[in-house]
Parts: structure tokens; C-alpha cells; sequence
């Protein structure tokens, strides 16, 4: 057994003792049940059974206190007795025991004789059981509790001519069922227990709060003297067993059968009462049977997918996997909470039969189960449908396998009253569910399923749950997946390949939040065991993206190994990489066997020699190409690298970043070739300015501009609003990086407001720790105060961006200009990243200095702060 | 049937009929009767509807299977993230282990669970019999927590050892002991705690949500949705704002006296309350700033709501309600709701109110109300009927009884699936009420 905690149950398949002992007595004429122990379970039990079967569901306890753990429970077991009496008149009290009264050992019997001394005026007949709750689960329970009140019933030992029924616990609908087909033969039967109306009660103009239907003491005591018993029950064990005890202490025959559910065991029961009975089959349960063999024929193709996982109670289990069996219904996982030797022989027999058939001899049957073990056996057997409670109802949301609801406890649906699995009329009623629920994930996916398989000329997706695509899942290809899915950025691979005069590589430093910057280089492990930590953080991470620091293609064993290991851990995440396209055609296919849907590919010029003017040379084989040759060599790979891809189904998105007077009027020529290549989307960028770089001085292209650009574009290919120019490394949604907390680093300690005393900065930041966004980027400024030395934080002051880069462009650019110069009204300098020329003009004009850099909030203002002052640094 | 013979004699203090005199002499905040057919859960329970909804926390039941069977993922506690406390983990005692002792089993569950999980912190549930049997839970976690290096943390909760509010404590205890592990970092000023709300529904969101509007910042939150890193740093908050203050008040009150963060109560259910809390909270901090948005959100707020409000007003007005539910906090802000949309409240009871609680519903409700403790359902029942209810607030358990006595129920547990705090709240309080009281299904029945 793999389970992966073995000294633990995980999500228990079974619940305890007193739960089946409530069961029995609530089956029983006039009877409360009253739980020797603490107030909990009490409430516990009553809650599960209230939700399933929206009823009242009243059950005492003796409420024990830590001094009648200590003294024993012995007084308050009798008041409680008292007291149950006076609200409900019982004619009978089962008291049920639980783990604490059985462990400090009370005696019941003892106390019930007690009680009689002190009210012997009382009639109301006490049955104790013998129910801790770590003496077996609500199955033994519930028989134990039968066996008990039979035990305790004055018998009556005259012959009659009558039969006894035991059943286990069934619905109240079908215990109604059952005795709808003992009706049609000339057969007087004591049916034991009966909760039809106790547990499913109609509604009424007085209500009665005592369950006064049910099997009545009278009933009862003529058990024994009985001509037959016919227990509907295979795996009650012998000591438990009520109609083992008729047979022991009375003599009556005791005929032991599974519970008439599917077409064997039903046609075994109706047999049986026919030959007790003496007379025919009547012609309505022969229409019936009819009507189910025809409805098995009718749907067994599509049973014949099913692949089941039954969960519960032994008998239970047995009925649904016959049931299953019998129509051809694989039950790949059947399991029981309960300890049961028995059963697992039997199922081995019944599955073993019929698995071949079905080309599959895979399939699991346990005993002592939880439902860890059976989500794990689930998903190994790949089922696609559960058979049982509610309480599969976990694993059915987190992996989106169906689940019939049709056994005890249903908390999530109504009618666990009214459950029918019972007789030919039961069993068609539940083989009817079944059949429509696979027939729901056929009608659902088979368009879906049959387009992706065959459907070779378009793109195939990544495989996903749930019909969306995986490009809806992708933040970086996708508006709507920015907002709500996340991605995180390995930086696995620092080598490069060519050298873009824009760009200098460095990886230690956080503040640059732009491609190609990363605090720290990832080993393939590295990143694999990041992955799963962001995973756990972020439930919504959709996408594994690969963009460097250096080029993801230039270091390809690294970046090979690093998508197989997180394959391995996850069969569904999205691949992403991102290249500048050098190395492409020498890796296409190897990329789409591994799964890498989504590439981004940074294309700047589709023109040799505007292309040389970009990059200063690139790396092929060991050998440097400069000028042309370079330039060349790049835009040929990156054409063909871009068409293999796309033809391959693989969606490829180019980035191309505006060079003022350098490509900015070949933008469009970019983006008409590479849509004829199959790229999907262009993202067009803003160059951001690096110091140290060949274009350091190079003038940026204003955010109005490109949004020009990509507007025009647009017409020919669907342009990216939201791109945010991520770090290597970056974590979450786009626009909110959680890089610097998920790896260690603390959020600012905040003050409060106060008025101000010394010189005050605005900072641009996205971090809250480091001067890290442009001016023009901003939509909030976070206003510090510089005052003796001490930089203090004042508060967030919120102004809407002055340039918001999106569709409306900049149209007002001018207001928001005007409420940052409002906003700013108090201070004496704005600290920004990058700054404009006009807002740097507009700002002076004001007396607000302006100063760029890319520090650490404190030190930056510290430093200018001493500046303007005069003082010495500390 | 008579109040006399259905009212056991034992019970008589515990209910109490307003007066004209106004004074309340209630009998409550006791154990219950034996036998009496008590709505109460038990210390256990209270302990784990409270550290439950910590969601990378391991959840270890030490003891036989039920009172883990009966506590899987039931509650309606949202994450955000980690979904481990949605398992129930139980080290499931058999009769051998009654006789030869628990604590091996526990050790070797609490070793397997680290080494396979890597879990953050784990509690340890001790219930009924394990005190009975000999266990030491204590000095096993102590011992696990030594050789593991994580807060492996024992909540003392056996069923029998009092009521739910024991087992609020216990796990009050069990928190302190979490936070205890955490390093000594300065005060983040201006931010807050919030205890006692367990995010149903998303409620824990919703009042964050209304505190970053005021620029308040949430430290912590105590213990919807609540991360183990994030209570470790509960001590950097400013003030502490107690949302349920029956299972919270406790911690707060040691919080203040360990870490010196002052603490208010709260309460995020109707508009007054609502609107009263958010401007306490700006006022504790003295942040006017804040204040003064609280007093912006709640215009806005509540002028959106004015005209659903009107509405019930008419469909609702003059309707009776009666209430059961777990809290005496939960049951007076149900009062003042059913009075913000014109309903009376003619039977109210609650399963662990004490005195204080009752004093103020009784100041709250008209005369001849009926005020309950620990009410069992023949009481329920008979009240119900006799002041004419037409809606009963309750759990679960006190649904069906509802729906058999031909009474209209709104669901205020917690297992619900729709929030009912904040104003996005008294919008549902108020729908699910309506759709309830006017639903045409009465109109057959009655």
C-alpha cells in the first residue's frame, strides 16, 4: 500500500459506532436515543443526520462533565433518562455509549437497573449498547445496536407463521420499496428496523417531535417466534449479527442475503419470498424486471466507459459493485472504511470477471480505507465517475471526477431521504444516474476531445481542464488571463547569444524590473523546487516561463532539463520561453516535444541592415558574427525559427521594442512579416534606457507614440496592452511582482501621518523599497519626509498614471498632470526612475526638484536630503 | 401541550420572559442538563471551529475516528491560498490503543506528517479519552516539536470538560503558544489584527477590503484565511479588532497583556454595526485620515443600500422573528438588524451567551420576549409557536425543526455559502429573509 501517511487517517471513509446505533433506534416505534458521553457527539451526530435527511433530528446526552469522567456518569445518566422522558414520552430509551462512558467503564445495565429502583412508576423500556466509538465503525454499530434490542426485548418464544426482515441501514425510500415488493406475495413480515417515516416524515399540521413510527416492541418480541429470518445484509459480522441471534437463543432459520439491489440480488430475493410464500412471482415485478434488463441493454455502451470508484459500507459497496458489474461499468476502485476480509474476496471475484472484458485488469479493492488512499488509487486508475456520499464531494472539485450522490452522508444536495437503489425499480432509478453522468462528460468534451486530436492544421493547446484554452490562462498572451492567472519566470539560463546595444546583462540587481535582470541564477533543481514553492503560494499559476536572464536557447540543456523536471510535477502547467530567436530552428521540435506551447520571440527589424544597426554581433557555433553577416544571420534564424513554431501549433508572440530613429517607422513592415510567418500576437515596447549600454542616451519614444504604433498595428495583428516589461524572475499577476517577498524580503514598516517638519520627496516605486518606476508609470506616489536625519514614511497618495499607456492614450494627459502637481503640492522633490522632460520642466517650474536614480527609497532620499541641506552623512 | 408540562423545572431559570420591570435574572453559562436535548457542541468543537480555518495548518485529531469524521471540511472558512486545513487528519485509536496507550501513535503520525508534508505548524487535538487513557499530548508535542523544528502546538480540548466556549479558550491557549514562537519585531503603526472572524463566505476579505479603503493595513488575521507566517507577525499590530467576541475576547485580553496591543470589539453584521466598527477602528488608531473615509464608505454604502432597505421595509415590516444561534454577540446584532428593516423579535436564545450578553438583549427587545439559554428543541418548538414567529434564525440543526413547524429559516452558521457580513451582507440578510418569509410554499401549508 503506497499510501502516503500511513500512521494517520486522512479524511476518514467511515464514521463511528454511535452514529449506526442512532440509525437502529431511529427505526424503532416511540424511541429516543440518548449518548452516554460528552455533549458533543451528541450534537455532532444530529447535524450529520439533519443535513442529509432535512429532518429534526433529536438525540440526548447526558452531557458528562469532567467530574463524571472522574466519579463516573452514573447521576446524570439517570437524570438524563428522566429528563428525555419528560420532554418526549418514550416507550422505549436506547442509551447508546461512546468512547469516553466505554473507556471509564460505566455500567449501564447496572444504572439502568438503578434507574427502575428510582422511578418505578416508569414504563418506558431502556436498551443499552455497547458503542464506543473505537470499537468499529457506524456499520457494526448499527447491527450491534439490532442485536441489542433484541436482547433486551421481552420475547414472546409461540411459533407464528410470520418471517423476519433485517435490513442494514437503507434509505427511508428504500425501506419503502422493500415493503412495496413484500406486498405483493401473501406474506406476514416483521420488518426490523423501519425508519421510512421517522427519518422522511411528511409534513404535517401538528408536529410531533417523538419518532412515533417505526417497528413497535409488540413487533419486536414476536421475533422469535418466527418462521424464517431473512437478513439483507452479507458482512455484518456473526457477533453482531441480529438474525444470528434468532437463530442462537430462539431457533429460527436464518437465511442471509446481500441487500436486493441490481438485477442478481434482486431476482435472488424475490425468488426466496416467492418459494417462502408459495406463489408466483407477481406480473408487476416481472414488468419490472423487464423494464431494467431493457434499460441495461439500452445504456450499456455507454457504461462500458465508465470506470467507477464505489466507496462506503461493505454492504454497500458489494450491492454498487454487483450493480456496476453486471452492467458492464468498470469499477476501478472499491473501497470500504469498515475492516472486511470478506468483502474484499468477494469483490475480487465479481470485478475479476469481468475486467478483461473491458481490456483492463487494473483495478483496486480495499478494505480500512481512507480518502487519501482512494484519491490517489482514483486518479492512478484514471475513474471518471464516483459511486457513494457526499463525502467524495472534495476530490470531485479539486480533479473534476463526477460523483452520484446516493449513500449516507449527503451534506451538499437534498433528498438523501429519498435515495433509491432499491428492488428493479431502485436499481433502474440509480443505473439511470450513473449512465447520464458519463453520458455528461461524453456530451460535454467529445467536440472538444475529437477537434484537439484530429484537428492537425490549427493550433492544438496544451492540455487543460475545463474548456479553456491555454492561451486564456496565460497572462502574457492574454488581457484577461493578466488579471487573473499567474506566471512565474525561472532564470535558469544566463548565457546569451547575441548582443543587443540596448541591454546589459548584470543579475544582481533587484531594482531593474526589466528583462534580463534576475537577483540569482537558478540551477534547474533551483527552479524546479521554486516552482513548487510559488505553486503552493499562488493557487492561480498557470504558467512556467523561461526568459533568461540571457537567452533561454543559448543555455538549452539547462533550460531542457528545468522544463522536464516541473513536467514531471505538474502534467498541466503552460509552458512559456521566451528567445531572441537566434538558435530557434535548431531547437523547434525538440521545444514542441516538450511541451512548450507559448513562445515569445523579440524581433526588432525584419531588415538586414536596420538589424545591424541594433545588435553589436551575434554567437553561432563558437564563432562571432559583427555587422551585416550578424545581423543577417539573426533575422534569417528568427524567420524560419517563428515559422517552424507556428506550424508546429506552438503560439508564438513577437516582442519588438521601438528605437527612436532606428526602427520606429519599420514597426508595421516587423509585424505584417512575422503575421504571415503565423505569430499571434506583437507586443510593441518601449525601450527602457540602461546605463552603461550602447543606447543609454538614446531618447525614449514617447508612451503616446506607441500607443500610435500599436494601434496601427493593430489592424494587421492583435496588439499587447498590458506587457509590463517583467524581471527574469518575476512572480504572480502581471503588475504585482512577488519576487522580492516569496525570496526573502520585508515589506516597509509604515507610520502614521503626521504634519509635516522637514523636507518632503515623493518617490516613484512599485517595490515600496527601492526608487524602481517611471515617472510616467506612476499611480501613486509614496511621500516621505526627511527631518533630523531620519527619513520617515508619511503615507500612499493615490493620483491615477499620468500616462496610462492604454487605449485612451494620452489624451488628458494634461489634467493628470495638474493633480500630480496638486498632489505634490507639499513636497520639495519628486525621485522617479526615469523622469520626462516636459513633467521634469512642469515640476521645477513649480519648485519641485527632480531626481532619478535607482537606490533604496531610504538612502536615496537620505542622500539628496543631505544634499539640499549641507549636512554630513551620518 | 402546557408550558408547565413540556418545561423541565431544572430549566425554568435558564428561561426568562421580558417584563415590565425590565430587570433579568437568566440563569446561563453553565453545563447543560443531562438528557435535556442540548443544541450545544462540545469544548472540542469550539476549539476547532476556531484554529480551524488557519489554512497551511495541520489539523491532527488524536483520538477514535468520529469526532474527525464529523469535523471534514464542513465549514464554509475560504482560503486564499493553502487548502491543508480543508483534510481531516486523525490518528483514528483503536481498542488496542485504549488499552496500550495512544502516544506511540501519535509520535509516529506527527513524525510521518512532518517528513512527507514539511507542514508550517501543527495542532493537536486532544479529545475526550486521551486524558482518560494516560496520553501525555503535551509532552509528545513537545518532544516533536524539539526533534522537528516547527510549532507543533497541543490544544487541550476533551468533549466533557465544559462547552463550546472551553474549547474557544483552548484554542485562544493554542494560539498564544504559536505566537509565543515568533521573534520580537517592532510595531507597525496604524495596522491591525482582526480576530474572530473566520472568513465564511469571504467575509474576512470583505472587511479587509473596507479597512485598505480606510488605509488601514491588516496584519493579521485571526483566523480566516490566516497563514501560520502571517499570525507569527500578529504581534507588530497596533490595535487588535475582535469580531466575535465570544471565542475572541479571551486572546485579546492576553495579547494585551503579553504584547501590550490594545484591543476593541466589533462587529460587522448590519449597517449600524458595521458602520460604528469601521469608525471605531479609525478612531482607536487616531488616524483621521482613516476616519474620515470610513465616513465616506459608509455614506456610500449605505446609500446604495437605502432603497433595498425601503423595499424590506414593506415586505418585511412588522414580521416576528425568532432567534437561536451560538453567541450572544451574533444574537443582539441579529436584534438591531431585524429593527433596521421594521421586524420584532419575539423568542431569543443563544447556546453560550453570558450574563453581560443577556443584560443587553434584554435592554434591546419589547416586553414579553422570550430569552433562552441552551434552549433544547421541545423549548424551540414551543416558543415558536406560542409567540407566532414567522422566521427562525439558526444552524443547522435547528433548520428542520423550522421547517416542520411551517416557519420560514435563514441559515446564520457555518456552513453557509453567501456572506452576511459587512453591507454586501445586510443585502443577503435581507434577500435570504425575504425570499424565506414570502415564499409561496407557506401559503399551502399553513
Amino acid at each position: 500500500m503506497s499510501k502516503k501517511l500511513k500512521s494517520l487517517t486522512v479524511n476518514p471513509c467511515k464514521m463511528c459506532m454511535p452514529m449506526g446505533a442512532v440509525h437502529a433506534f431511529y427505526g424503532i416505534a416511540r424511541c429516543m436515543t440518548l449518548l452516554h458521553g460528552s455533549q458533543g457527539c451528541s450534537t455532532y451526530i444530529r447535524r450529520h443526520m439533519a443535513t442529509h435527511y432535512n429532518e429534526p433530528v433529536d438525540i440526548a446526552s447526558s452531557s458528562m462533565t469532567e467530574e463524571g469522567t472522574v466519579y463516573g456518569g452514573e447521576k446524570n445518566l439517570i437524570k438524563g433518562i428522566h429528563n428525555l422522558c419528560r420532554l418526549y414520552d418514550p416507550d422505549v430509551v436506547g442509551i447508546a455509549t461512546t468512547c469516553l462512558s466505554e473507556t471509564i467503564g460505566e455500567d449501564i445495565e447496572g444504572i439502568i437497573k438503578k434507574y427502575h429502583a428510582q422511578y418505578p412508576e416508569s414504563r418506558v423500556r431502556l436498551i443499552p449498547v455497547s458503542s464506543g466509538g473505537y470499537m468499529g465503525t457506524q456499520f457494526e454499530g448499527y447491527f450491534r445496536t439490532l442485536r441489542s434490542i433484541l436482547r433486551h426485548v421481552d420475547m414472546k418464544k409461540e411459533k407464528h407463521d410470520r418471517i423476519n426482515i433485517i435490513t442494514g441501514m437503507l434509505s427511508p425510500a428504500d425501506v419503502r420499496t422493500l415493503k412495496d415488493i413484500l406486498s405483493l406475495f401473501p406474506i406476514a413480515y416483521i420488518l426490523l428496523p423501519d425508519a421510512s417515516d421517522n427519518l422522511d416524515g411528511g409534513y404535517e399540521e401538528s408536529y410531533r417531535r417523538l419518532p412515533d413510527n417505526g417497528t413497535t416492541l409488540e413487533e419486536i418480541s414476536l421475533m422469535a417466534g418466527s418462521r424464517l429470518t431473512i437478513e439483507l445484509s452479507l458482512f455484518c459480522p456473526p457477533e453482531d449479527s441480529p438474525g444470528e441471534y434468532l437463530k442462537e437463543a430462539y431457533g429460527v432459520p436464518l437465511v442471509r442475503l446481500g441487500p436486493p439491489v441490481g438485477l442478481r440480488d434482486t431476482d435472488a430475493f424475490i425468488k426466496l419470498l416467492s418459494e417462502i410464500s408459495g406463489a408466483p412471482i407477481p406480473e408487476r415485478l416481472k414488468g419490472e424486471q423487464g423494464r431494467y434488463l431493457d434499460a441495461m441493454i439500452d445504456s450499456h455502451k455507454y457504461n462500458a466507459e465508465g470506470r467507477a470508484v464505489v466507496f462506503g459500507d461493505p454492504d454497500f459497496v458489494y450491492s454498487m459493485v454487483r450493480l456496476c458489474c453486471e452492467n458492464g461499468l468498470l469499477p476501478v476502485v472499491s473501497a470500504t472504511g469498515t475492516s472486511s476480509p470478506r468483502l474484499l474476496e468477494l469483490l475480487h471475484d465479481e470485478i475479476g470477471k469481468i475486467a478483461p472484458g473491458l481490456f483492463d485488469e487494473e483495478y483496486a479493492v480495499l478494505d480500512k480505507a481512507d480518502f487519501e488512499r482512494i484519491e490517489e488509487l482514483a486518479l492512478e486508475k484514471k475513474a471518471n465517475l464516483f459511486i457513494g456520499s457526499s463525502d467524495a464531494r472534495r476530490i470531485e472539485e479539486k480533479h473534476g471526477i463526477p460523483l452520484v450522490r446516493c449513500a449516507f452522508p449527503i451534506h451538499d444536495r437534498v433528498g438523501g431521504q429519498r435515495i433509491s437503489t432499491l428492488g428493479y425499480s431502485g436499481s433502474l432509478n440509480l443505473l439511470d444516474s450513473l449512465t447520464n453522468t458519463l453520458l455528461k462528460i461524453k456530451e460535454g468534451n467529445y467536440r472538444k476531445a475529437l477537434f484537439e486530436t484530429y484537428f492537425k492544421d490549427s493550433k492544438v493547446e496544451a492540455p487543460q481542464a475545463c474548456g479553456v484554452s491555454a492561451t486564456d490562462l496565460h497572462p502574457c498572451f492574454s488581457c484577461t488571463g493578466a488579471h487573473r492567472y499567474a506566471r512565474i519566470h525561472l532564470p535558469v539560463a544566463p548565457d546569451c547569444n547575441i548582443q543587443c546595444k540596448y541591454c546589459v546583462r548584470k543579475f544582481d540587481c533587484p531594482n531593474e524590473s526589466r528583462p534580463g535582470v534576475t537577483s540569482q541564477v537558478l540551477t534547474p533543481e533551483e527552479a524546479l523546487q521554486r516552482f513548487l514553492d510559488a505553486k503552493k503560494r499562488l493557487s492561480n499559476l498557470t504558467v512556467v516561463g523561461i526568459a533568461g536572464p540571457g537567452d533561454a536557447l543559448a543555455d538549452f540543456d539547462k533550460t531542457r532539463e528545468t522544463l522536464r523536471l516541473i513536467r514531471e510535477h505538474d502534467p498541466n502547467v503552460i509552458f512559456c520561453i521566451s528567445t531572441n530567436g537566434l538558435a530557434l530552428p535548431q531547437y523547434a521540435d525538440e521545444l514542441v516535444a516538450l511541451g512548450v506551447s507559448h513562445v515569445t520571440i523579440t524581433i526588432n527589424a525584419v531588415d538586414v541592415e536596420i538589424a545591424s544597426q541594433i545588435y553589436s554581433h551575434v554567437t553561432m557555433m563558437g564563432m562571432r558574427y559583427s555587422g551585416m553577416a550578424g545581423a543577417a544571420m539573426l533575422v534569417s534564424n528568427q524567420l524560419l525559427g517563428l515559422k517552424l513554431l507556428a506550424s508546429r501549433g506552438v503560439t508564438c508572440k513577437v516582442n519588438c521594442v521601438v528605437l527612436q530613429g532606428i526602427n520606429d517607422h519599420h514597426i508595421e513592415t516587423v509585424v505584417e512579416k512575422v503575421k504571415s510567418l503565423g505569430a499571434a500576437i506583437t507586443n510593441i515596447m518601449q525601450l527602457i534606457p540602461v546605463k552603461g549600454s550602447a543606447f543609454e542616451h538614446l531618447e525614449m519614444v514617447s508612451a503616446k507614440t506607441i500607443n500610435e504604433i500599436r494601434k496601427r498595428c493593430e489592424r494587421i495583428l492583435p496588439q499587447m496592452y498590458h506587457c509590463k516589461q517583467c524581471r527574469a524572475d518575476a512572480v504572480g499577476l502581471l503588475g504585482e511582482d512577488q519576487s522580492l517577498i516569496l525570496y526573502g524580503k520585508k515589506e516597509p514598516v509604515q507610520e502614521v501621518p503626521r504634519e509635516k517638519k522637514g523636507l518632503r520627496f515623493a518617490v516613484a516605486t512599485r517595490s515600496g523599497i527601492l526608487v524602481d518606476q517611471h515617472f510616467g508609470k506612476v499611480d501613486e506616489f509614496l511621500i516621505y519626509e526627511y527631518h533630523d536625519g531620519r527619513v520617515a514614511y508619511i503615507e500612499r497618495r493615490p493620483i491615477g498614471q499620468y500616462c496610462t499607456g492604454g487605449m485612451d492614450a494620452c489624451d488628458s494627459q494634461e489634467d493628470k498632470m495638474t493633480r500630480i502637481l496638486k498632489a505634490l503640492h507639499d513636497c520639495e522633490g519628486v525621485i522617479a526612475l526615469r523622469i520626462g522632460v516636459a513633467p521634469q520642466r512642469r515640476l521645477e517650474e513649480k519648485g519641485i526638484h527632480t531626481y532619478t536614480t535607482y537606490d533604496g527609497i531610504h538612502e536615496a532620499i537620505a542622500k539628496i536630503a543631505r544634499e539640499m541641506t549641507g549636512e554630513e552623512a551620518v | 401541550m402546557k408550558a408547565q408540562s413540556l418545561l423541565l423545572e431544572e430549566r425554568q431559570g435558564f428561561i426568562h420572559q421580558k417584563g415590565s420591570c425590565g430587570s433579568v435574572s437568566i440563569q446561563c453559562d453553565t453545563e447543560s442538563l443531562s438528557g435535556a436535548v442540548s443544541q450545544r457542541a462540545c469544548v472540542y468543537c469550539g476549539a476547532r471551529v476556531v484554529l480551524n480555518p488557519i489554512t497551511d495548518a495541520f489539523h491532527i485529531v488524536h483520538g477514535p475516528i468520529g469526532c474527525a469524521s464529523y469535523t471534514w471540511d464542513i465549514r464554509g472558512s475560504l482560503s486564499s491560498g493553502a487548502e491543508w486545513y480543508r483534510n481531516s487528519f486523525s490518528t483514528d485509536l483503536s481498542e488496542q490503543d485504549v488499552i496500550f496507550g495512544g502516544e506511540k501513535k501519535l509520535w509516529e503520525a506527527l513524525s510521518e506528517v512532518t517528513r512527507v508534508h514539511s507542514p508550517r505548524v501543527i495542532f493537536v487535538y486532544a479529545t475526550c479519552i486521551v486524558g482518560v487513557i494516560g496520553d501525555d499530548v503535551r509532552a509528545v508535542c513537545k518532544r516533536a516539536e524539539e526533534k522537528f523544528g516547527i510549532p507543533v502546538i497541543p490544544v487541550m480540548s476533551p468533549g466533557f470538560a465544559g462547552h463550546k466556549s472551553v474549547g474557544y479558550r483552548m484554542a485562544c491557549n493554542a494560539l498564544m503558544e504559536l505566537l509565543s514562537r515568533a521573534p520580537k519585531a517592532p510595531k507597525r503603526g496604524g495596522s491591525v489584527n482582526i480576530l474572530g472572524d473566520f472568513n465564511l463566505a469571504g467575509e474576512m476579505w470583505i472587511i479587509k477590503n473596507y479597512l485598505e479603503e480606510m488605509g488601514v493595513k491588516v496584519v493579521a488575521r485571526i483566523t480566516g484565511d490566516a497563514t501560520c507566517e502571517e499570525l507569527m507577525h500578529a504581534g507588530e499590530a497596533a490595535l487588535n479588532v475582535v469580531q466575535c467576541a465570544g471565542s475572541m475576547t479571551y486572546l485579546a485580553k492576553r495579547m494585551e497583556e503579553a504584547m501590550g496591543i490594545p484591543w476593541i470589539k466589533v462587529s460587522f453584521f448590519g449597517i449600524e454595526d458595521t458602520s460604528q466598527s469601521l469608525i471605531h477602528i479609525a478612531q482607536a488608531l487616531g488616524d483621521r485620515e482613516a476616519e474620515k473615509k470610513a465616513r465616506e464608505l459608509i455614506a456610500r454604502e449605505t446609500r446604495a443600500l437605502e432603497p433595498v432597505l425601503c423595499r424590506s421595509r414593506e415586505l418585511l415590516g412588522g414580521k416576528k422573528a425568532a432567534i437561536y444561534v451560538g453567541g450572544g454577540f451574533k444574537a443582539i446584532s441579529l436584534i438591531k438588524q431585524f429593527r433596521e428593516i421594521g421586524m420584532e423579535t419575539v423568542v431569543v436564545g443563544t447556546q453560550t451567551g453570558r450574563k453581560e450578553d443577556y443584560d443587553i438583549i434584554n435592554s434591546l427587545v419589547r416586553e414579553g420576549t422570550v430569552v433562552l439559554d441552551d434552549a433544547n428543541p421541545a423549548e424551540l418548538e414551543y416558543f415558536i409557536r406560542e409567540k407566532q414567529a414567522d422566521v427562525l434564525v439558526g444552524g443547522v440543526k435547528e433548520r428542520p425543526l423550522a421547517y416542520k413547524l411551517g416557519v420560514a429559516f435563514l441559515d446564520h452558521n457555518h456552513e453557509r455559502r453567501h456572506p452576511l457580513a459587512g453591507f454586501v451582507g445586510v443585502r443577503n440578510f435581507v434577500k435570504e429573509l425575504q425570499l424565506s418569509v414570502n415564499s409561496p410554499v407557506w401559503q399551502y401549508v399553513r
